[in-house]
């Protein structure tokens, strides 16, 4: 019987071993932000103490999965090493995991009890567990007669809230019954989720058919989406913006009637454009994608990059102009810690 | 009894079944995955429906990932699940066996 064990990457001998195992069974990318994102490893010994199985745990992300079925009843060792990292993540009251893989081996996870979310030519997205997609988009709050009403959805980090996005959302609330605003629920960024959150929601409180709600793990989320807050090659933005667009497309779009989605332009944010275009891709025409261009202030197009700038360089007169006033007052009462995040080192360029 | 967190039991290996149990409103609604559903589907619904009444949860939402365990295996998976889900797990209630 196959035993399982853990493994310590941070050990480099052990980290050789697994990589090259990995390597006999085709996975190839071993990027270092990849690896860094890896919380946990486990591996399967058969008898003869050989390495027969791996697989890792990021977050709530199943990683790094391959078996050898040499020897072995087919499926058995994958089988066994998927219960292993979900018992891992049971253990830490994870009940919720999700798993980024080659669209082959789609049906060996769906066989486990894995729902597919979304799958391109190459790459399949499943999740597994409880609270699902279905959960999720059952708590969202919806309104009478909603699927005959011309329903709109924009997602946004907002970090912070700026007039730009307060004016996409306006546009929006003018154009449509209902405004779905979702925003980013991964807590990566200079303004906390909460904060994020607030922000939106006072500074749309007037719009009385916006509806502010968490993007929770299905809107570029960190377990879907990381490329959106690291440095990522093309290929890799690409694959995940896709995905993230249909699981917009597979569940969120039908489920709540949403036939339109506003984007703004994105003249700086290289992943950001990618991300439009995938969702112009696979959206249309079963939801109207419409992109806004960027508003400006002076000739200058308003941008959050630039207000993080500006709370760095603590210039807090120059940012009442590029945001409404419950965001400039949030700024001028929390200045201090803004700028202690800042230099406690976290990024302010990125998204 | 009140369900009050996710629990769960079992493993995806052969012959055993996964069981996750989360708090419902809607009486006890049962999400089965299984090779042989056609052929035992209900059966295995009704020895989860069975132990979950016994152990007193009206309410409850289950997730169930079957490999073909036999019903003493799904009877026992099941109260594993739900005295986790209910945090009983320190007074079994071995007689709903």
């Amino acid at each position: 019987m196959d035993k399982v064990v853990d493994l310590y990457l941070n050990n480099p001998a052990t980290k050789k071993k697994w990589q090259n195992f990995l390597l006999k069974m085709g996975i190839t990318d071993f990027g270092l932000r990849e690896i860094a994102a890896i919380d946990h490893t486990l591996a399967l010994i058969d008898e003869n103490g050989q390495l027969v199985g791996t697989g890792s745990i990021a977050n709530n992300v199943l990683k790094y999965i391959a078996v050898c079925n040499q020897d072995a009843v087919p499926g058995a060792r994958f089988n066994q090493m998927v219960t292993a990292l979900q018992h891992y993540l049971f253990d830490q009251k994870i009940f919720h995991s999700f798993v980024f893989t080659k669209a082959k081996y789609a049906t060996s996870f769906s066989h486990l009890g894995f729902s597919e979310l979304a799958h391109t030519e190459h790459a399949a997205f499943l999740e597994s567990g409880t609270p699902d997609i279905n959960d999720f988009i059952a708590a969202i709050p919806k309104i009478e007669d909603q699927f005959n009403k011309q329903v709109a959805a924009i997602v946004m980090n907002a970090n912070p809230f700026t007039l730009g996005h307060r004016k996409l959302v306006q546009l929006a609330s003018q154009e449509n019954d209902l405004v779905y605003v979702f925003v980013v629920a991964t807590d990566l960024s200079l303004f906390k989720t909460k904060e994020r959150m607030q922000l939106v929601k006072s500074g749309t409180s007037d719009l009385k058919n916006v509806l502010v709600v968490s993007g929770g793990d299905y809107m570029v989320s960190q377990s879907t989406f990381p490329a959106y807050f690291l440095k990522s090659s093309a290929d890799l933005i690409t694959t995940q913006t896709d995905i993230d667009a249909l699981v917009f497309k597979n569940f969120i779009a039908p489920q709540l009637a949403i036939k339109r989605r506003y984007l703004g332009t994105e003249p700086f944010s290289r992943t950001t454009n990618f991300y439009n275009q995938s969702l112009t891709n696979k959206l249309s025409p079963l939801v109207d994608v419409r992109i806004v261009n960027r508003f400006q202030i002076n000739g200058k197009v308003i941008t959050a990059t630039r207000v993080r700038q500006l709370i760095k360089e603590d210039n807090l007169t120059a940012i009442s102009n590029f945001v409404p006033p419950q965001t400039m007052q949030f700024i001028y009462r929390q200045k201090e810690v803004l700028q202690a995040r800042i230099k406690e080192g976290i990024n302010i360029n990125g998204n | 009894m009140e369900i009050k967190t996710i629990g769960v039991a079992g493993t995806l290996e052969s012959s055993d079944i996964q069981i996750m149990i989360s708090k419902g409103t809607n009486g006890i609604q049962i999400d089965l995955d299984s090779e042989v559903i056609k052929a035992y589907g209900d059966q295995i619904k009704e020895v989860i429906i069975t132990t979950l009444k016994k152990y007193g949860v009206q309410n409850a939402k289950v997730k169930a990932t079957d490999k073909g365990a036999l019903d003493c295996v799904i009877a026992a998976r099941t109260l594993t699940a739900v005295q986790r889900a209910t945090e009983t797990s320190d007074q079994p209630k071995l007689e709903v066996l």
